[in-house]
């Protein structure tokens, strides 16, 4: 083995983008037949790095070498021709065409053959290797997320891949498929292949991987195995900085408080015969208290989510925002939603322009109906700071920013006025350990100022560590778990009962 | 004129000659679309296929000349679109409205130009005899009944359309060619990730499109009239972007809809004409009728089936979006 070359070597690579450094003299070296974790948060260069391998990209300098050859940069077609094969993040697939016709489009060579039988074959070897099973003439808007992952790996399987790159494999798929794509990992491995796999869950890479790299702000900054560091060690090499998760120290169980948000015998449903998505629903948020609710996804959340928020009405049942029965939410609460880019943001607009939409036709924001665009600016700028946003300028677009900063223009606007109650939808989706420790301890200081939250997540670690009480929602039923012996193990059993 | 099997062969074979140019640009047109570059300027470049085609005729007397010519010209005019959406990102729409502008001023330019140079010189301005195209026979199959005369006594261009459409609709539904063109328009990232080169492919496509509506316009002026006119193509150009909607991006839908509105276009002729040799008076009553009306009855018919048939019509989805696009 010590005589086999390293499967792919990396040597100063350097790129930047408009002057900013994404990759700053990374080198890198993966041996062949290995499960190579690549940590980072997001923004640190994983994806640039590996768009570089793939050819998608052409670094501003530094070379790359493939089984021991020398291998050009900035090629699709010579990268793919040095075996490597990448599966992005969001996938690459043509929604509109069947799974085969995306292989084909991707694999053959010729401008003419679309039937050929070879494609097939590998298309069929491959599938029995990893025991999938492929419905080849389904278009793939039809498929699932996780059917439409292995599309992509078959995929790049067929086009000769002996280095694959999984961008962010786990990030939309559920827990059983997570364990399904590792064992497929694993066997790929044992095949002889060599996998690279990006991820910013600390859980996930160490349970897959045995040697890992970390990035950190374009720098490689740890390269070996895995055995020996503790978790603690290798978040604190990827954020640079101690971090400690945030955790409520003191959970209250039956809060005395003021009752601010309560929903009596709530119902909901789409069409009149179509079942219900919500029944029945009974909750209560008191000043000062979390109310996590768990559940897998798609079991009503994103529902209970839209009413309490007021963007949909219930067909039965009351509820009370503030102690009054009103339509919409008032104006002293705070909504951080599920959706980044559909729901809270607006893409294009700048960051300073997404901090004011809630304001921005208040005084002191505007006068005799003209915007006073320096309120604005002085106001966003404050926020910027006091939130940590990181970027070039309040002017960017919102779209610019990393995925982390992204979520901290939304809570910025949502939490800066003080909110009474807050209900926020899976608010860490997405970011990596530091962005994520940010928000939840942003929750956590609104809670101690006498702030109600229900938050709706589906990290039930994450809901476990700062929730006073947990309900966990099974086929739109809302499930009130014992206080204080909620176990993850018994939250577990609720969510999947008779599903 | 006056009898039913006469009328029906008639009406059938002006439908096919009065389709075959829309056929032609559409076919170019379908595939730049899919490719994800819409052209709404092929009218200017069909007007610039029409005046290349009949000065390079009249000039050398050979109507290929003029054929090629316009496919060059139409060419040339995809390059300059091509250079400024697909590599110099500018809008479709505007960019394309240029390019109408370019092709209508520029062709009733070298029109004028021509008239007076070929005057100066003493020539006649007119096709030299046998220069322009007839149309060509063939022999048993033009014997059949109705069809056979739409479709087997037409000019050359319109059998060599017959067979593109056919090849251009298997190369589509058969090929990985057609695969590419498709994801072009529909998911160019996935092209990109296959490693087929974006920009490249969406040129080739224009560059297709442009010769097919250099053609049509030769067709229009050294085939179909012998003619050249300024704005000869009469918004042909235009109805065609229609039709294109009209067929849902789909090859048969779009020859269906040029069939149609070839159809209503020699109904209205045949109307015009009727209305003044008919004894029906119905029909006799008619001439009171300014004839722009009837001129306008075809483009009122797209209108119609535009509006009825394309409710959700899925078109490609990056169309106007230049490659690459921005995130999100």
């Amino acid at each position: 083995m010590a005589t086999l070359p390293p499967a792919l070597r990396l040597s100063e690579i350097q790129k930047s983008f408009n002057g900013v450094p994404a990759l700053d003299g990374v080198s890198l070296e993966v041996a062949a037949g290995s499960v190579h974790g690549i940590l980072g948060e997001n923004g640190a260069g994983k994806t640039t790095l590996m768009n570089i391998i793939a050819g998608l990209l052409r670094p501003d300098s530094g070379s790359m070498e493939i089984m021991g050859n020398a291998a050009p940069v900035g090629s699709v077609r010579e990268s793919r021709a040095f075996g490597i094969g990448m599966v992005h993040q969001h996938f690459k697939l043509a929604d509109n065409q069947s799974v085969l016709d995306n292989i084909v489009l991707a694999v053959s060579k010729s401008l003419w053959s679309r039937r050929g039988r070879g494609v097939l074959q590998n298309i069929d070897y491959w599938c029995r290797e990893l025991n999938w099973t492929l419905e080849l003439q389904k278009p793939v808007r039809e498929l699932g997320v996780g059917q439409q992952q292995r599309v992509e790996i078959i995929k790049a399987l067929c086009g000769g891949g002996k280095i694959l790159i999984l961008d962010e494999p786990t990030a939309a798929l559920t827990p059983a498929e997570v364990d399904e794509l590792s064992s497929a990992v694993a066997g790929l491995a044992n095949a002889g292949m060599t996998v690279l796999f990006i991820s910013h869950k600390l859980q996930e890479v160490t349970r897959m991987c045995r040697v890992i790299s970390i990035l950190r702000r374009g720098k490689l900054v740890y390269s070996g195995g895995v055995a020996g560091l503790s978790m603690q060690q290798i978040a604190e090499k990827m954020v640079g900085a101690k971090v400690d998760v945030p955790r409520l120290v003191q959970p209250l169980g039956h809060a005395e408080s003021r009752v601010l948000l309560e929903l009596q015998s709530v119902d909901y449903r789409i069409g009149k015969r179509e079942p219900p998505l919500l029944s029945q629903i009974n909750l209560r948020v008191h000043a000062g208290e979390i109310l996590g609710i768990a559940g897998v996804d798609g079991n009503g959340q994103s529902e209970l989510a839209a009413v309490i928020s007021g963007t949909v009405d219930p067909v039965a049942g009351r509820i009370m925002r503030s102690g009054a029965a009103r339509a919409d939410a008032p104006a002293n609460s705070a909504c951080i939603p599920e959706d980044r880019h559909k729901e809270a943001l607006v893409p294009a607009l700048p960051i300073v322009s997404n901090l004011l939409l809630r304001k921005y036709r208040h005084r002191p924001y505007v006068r005799w109906g003209f915007c006073r665009f320096g309120k604005w600016r002085t106001s966003a700028a404050a926020l910027m700071r006091q939130y940590d946003i990181r970027s070039r300028g309040i002017d960017d677009a919102v779209c610019t920013l990393s995925g982390g900063n992204q979520q901290k223009v939304v809570l910025a606007r949502e939490l800066s006025d003080a909110p009474e109650w807050i209900l926020a939808v899976n608010p860490t989706r997405g970011l990596d350990v530091g962005a994520t420790a940010f928000v939840l301890r942003q929750l956590l200081d609104a809670r101690a100022r006498g702030a109600g939250i229900i938050l709706i997540h589906g990290d039930l670690d994450e809901l476990l560590s700062v929730s006073d009480r947990v309900a966990v929602m099974r086929g739109g039923k809302l499930l009130a778990t014992p206080w204080p012996q909620f176990t993850r193990e018994l939250i577990g059993r609720m969510m999947l009962a008779g599903a | 004129m006056n009898t039913a099997p006469n009328m029906i062969t008639f009406l059938s074979r002006q439908t096919v000659t009065a389709a075959t140019p829309m056929i032609l640009a559409g076919v170019g047109e379908l595939v730049g679309e899919l490719s994800g570059v819409i052209n709404i300027g092929i009218e200017g470049s069909m007007l610039m296929g029409c005046i290349a085609a009949y000065t390079v005729t009249g000039v050398t007397g050979h109507g290929t000349a003029g054929l090629l010519a316009a496919m060059v010209t139409g060419m040339v005019m995809a390059v300059i679109f091509a250079a400024a959406t697909v590599w110099g990102r500018a809008d479709q729409i505007v960019a394309g409205t240029a390019m109408d502008l370019l092709g209508v001023g520029l062709s009733g330019m070298i029109w004028m130009m021509y008239q007076n140079w070929r005057e100066n010189l003493g020539f006649s301005t007119a096709l030299p005899h046998g220069s322009g195209f007839s149309p060509l026979a063939i022999p048993l199959l033009r014997d059949i009944p109705f069809v056979g005369p739409a479709f087997f006594e037409q000019y050359l261009l319109c059998y060599l359309t017959i067979c593109l459409c056919v090849g251009v609709w298997w190369m589509l539904n058969h090929t990985r060619l057609g695969l590419i063109i498709q994801a072009l328009g529909d998911a160019p990232e996935a092209c990109h990730a296959a490693g087929v080169r974006v920009r490249l492919g969406r040129s080739m496509c224009l560059l297709f499109a442009g010769t097919c509506a250099g053609a049509a316009g030769a067709y229009l002026s050294i085939m179909q009239t012998h003619a050249f006119a300024a704005d000869m193509t009469g918004g042909e150009g235009f109805v065609v972007l229609a039709l294109v909607i009209f067929g849902r991006w789909k090859l048969p839908g779009l020859v269906g809809g040029c069939l149609f509105f070839g159809l209503i276009n020699s109904l209205q002729q045949t109307l015009q004409t009727a209305r003044y040799t008919s004894q029906n008076s119905v029909l006799h009553a008619l001439t009171h009728v300014p004839f722009q009306f009837f001129q306008m009855l075809p483009y009122l018919a797209a209108i119609a089936a535009l509006a009825v048939m394309s409710r959700n019509s899925p078109g490609p989805r990056y169309i106007n979006i230049p490659w690459p696009s921005a995130k999100t």
